[in-house]
């Protein structure tokens, strides 16, 4: 009844407005607005350094990763005869996983341990950033708040109330993110060939001159393009799916404004709403897993690009 | 640029940066490089392990051939001892039985002619008594006493004369 409650407290509060979808939906995906920082901090190089939600939820998941990751692998490693036991199984799954099907078949067995634990920590970072936003845990706060904490409207729980939860649906976030591997290709190539060498590489050469003239450009383009199309597919996926199922569960608000009535929004929440949002959160579950994995992958791809340049 | 969806944010992005490179250092430096060292350790030790099994798979099967030759060659030494002590045996019998045989001939062949030279030595008593006894007779018939050498010469003569018939 819990639900009730909320829909009927929503028509007393909100009876004059009506019940606006595109604005709840946004103000659950965005970022929360630098205006209102958790921790306002000042600006350097007239750039905004305020810690917002999803600073916020990278250093949680950051945290959090780095916490568990190595306590199971330092757990691991103390024992005098190193047998993997409970969570170390999985992590050694991934660990096995991204050296040899990702990394290994695409920066060759010469550079593996170099560039394996790079991808291996934009795999786990951007798994679990994904990951996180399926869990409403700042909506179980809002509630736990709303019933039993009631604090002040000034508080940090309030503040910590307002944006998406999911980082890497933020193309500002993922933008980073591809920056990152847009270094991580010139360091590789670079590494292998020399600095100058990878730069050249870009192109084949002995060619005619006319065809440097139409190649460079396309190359050099094609090297903005492969981090710009990364900084997309992840941002774009992670944002389509939470804009997805909030549209279904604005279902039950609408229909309650439509036919002002409570009953009537429980009814499309309980036949059409709840069972559309579990499906499609199904599937986000994979969406996050796969977009984890082809940014790791494409990363991959591309470093070993640049170490193996047959032009 | 009024949706915040699309809304440039640098601070946001510098602290990705910052924060992805913290958190990529910190990992590889206690998980990512210990873990996969670790992990290559461990290839190592299998594969050890998998050969050392291995050799010590061949080692067995080699002792036991050896064994098994050892036991053959044995079986084969205690064959021909036995055999060998068996022929041994019987030789030994076959002697003992040829030795006795001997010594039973000899011992017959000894007692034969004890028998012999007692039986010869017998019959010259006896004719040297008949010769006595029929002197005695012929000298008491004749009524005189011949001389010693007559004597002789007579038993001498008499005695040719009974053995010349008998050759």
């Amino acid at each position: 009844m819990l639900v009730q409650e909320a829909v009927q407290e929503h028509l007393a509060t909100d009876a004059a407005e009506k019940f606006n979808a595109g604005k709840v939906i946004i103000e659950h995906v965005s970022n929360s607005g630098l205006d209102h920082p958790l921790l306002r901090l000042p600006h350097v190089l007239g750039i905004d350094f305020s810690v917002t939600k999803h600073v916020l939820m990278l250093w949680l998941v950051s945290i959090a990763v780095f916490v568990v990751v190595t306590w199971t692998v330092r757990r691991y490693l103390k024992q005098d005869r190193p047998l993997p036991t409970g969570f170390m199984n999985a992590l050694e799954a991934v660990v096995e996983f991204v050296r040899d099907a990702i990394v290994q078949p695409n920066v060759g067995r010469k550079w593996v341990n170099t560039w394996t634990p790079l991808v291996l920590t934009l795999f786990v970072f951007i798994l679990c950033a994904n990951g996180i936003g399926l869990i409403p845990v700042f909506e179980t706060l809002g509630l736990l708040d709303h019933w039993v904490l009631h604090t002040a409207e000034d508080s940090f729980v309030k503040h910590v109330m307002h944006g998406g939860t999911t980082a890497t649906a933020n193309f500002n976030v993922t933008a980073a993110l591809a920056t990152i591997t847009f270094g991580a290709i010139i360091v590789a190539g670079s590494r292998a060939h020399g600095f100058i060498q990878h730069w050249k590489n870009l192109v084949p050469h002995g060619l005619a001159w006319a065809l440097y003239i139409i190649l460079i450009p396309i190359e050099v383009m094609g090297m903005f393009v492969r981090p710009f199309a990364l900084t997309m597919r992840l941002a774009a996926n992670m944002t389509g799916g939470h804009i997805a199922i909030l549209a279904i569960l604005s279902f039950v608000f609408l229909f309650t404004d439509i036919f002002g009535r409570a009953a009537a929004g429980i009814g499309v929440g309980v036949a059409v709403s709840v069972p559309l949002a579990v499906g499609i959160s199904a599937l986000e579950i994979i969406v996050v897993l796969v977009q984890a994995y082809v940014f790791a992958l494409l990363s991959a791809v591309f470093i070993g690009m640049a170490i193996h340049a047959h032009h | 640029m009024d949706n915040p969806l699309v809304q440039p944010d640098p601070g946001l992005f510098i602290w990705t940066i910052v924060t992805f490179l913290v958190l990529l250092t910190l990992l590889a430096k206690f998980a990512w490089r210990p873990l996969l060292q670790a992990l290559e350790n461990r290839q190592a030790l299998i594969r050890k392990s998998l050969d050392d099994a291995q050799q010590a798979k061949q080692e067995l099967e080699r002792l036991q051939q050896e064994s098994a030759q050892i036991i053959k060659a044995a079986r084969v030494e205690a064959e021909t001892i036995v055999t060998k002590s068996r022929a041994d045996g019987e030789r030994l019998r076959e002697e003992m039985k040829q030795k006795a045989r001997s010594d039973a001939d000899a011992i017959v062949r000894n007692a034969e002619r004890q028998i012999q030279l007692e039986t010869a030595r017998a019959l010259q008593q006896i004719r040297r008594e008949a010769v006595d006894l029929s002197v005695m007779i012929a000298s008491k018939i004749i009524g005189r006493n011949l001389s010693k050498e007559d004597n002789e010469s007579l038993i001498e003569e008499a005695l040719r004369q009974i053995e010349t018939p008998r050759h």
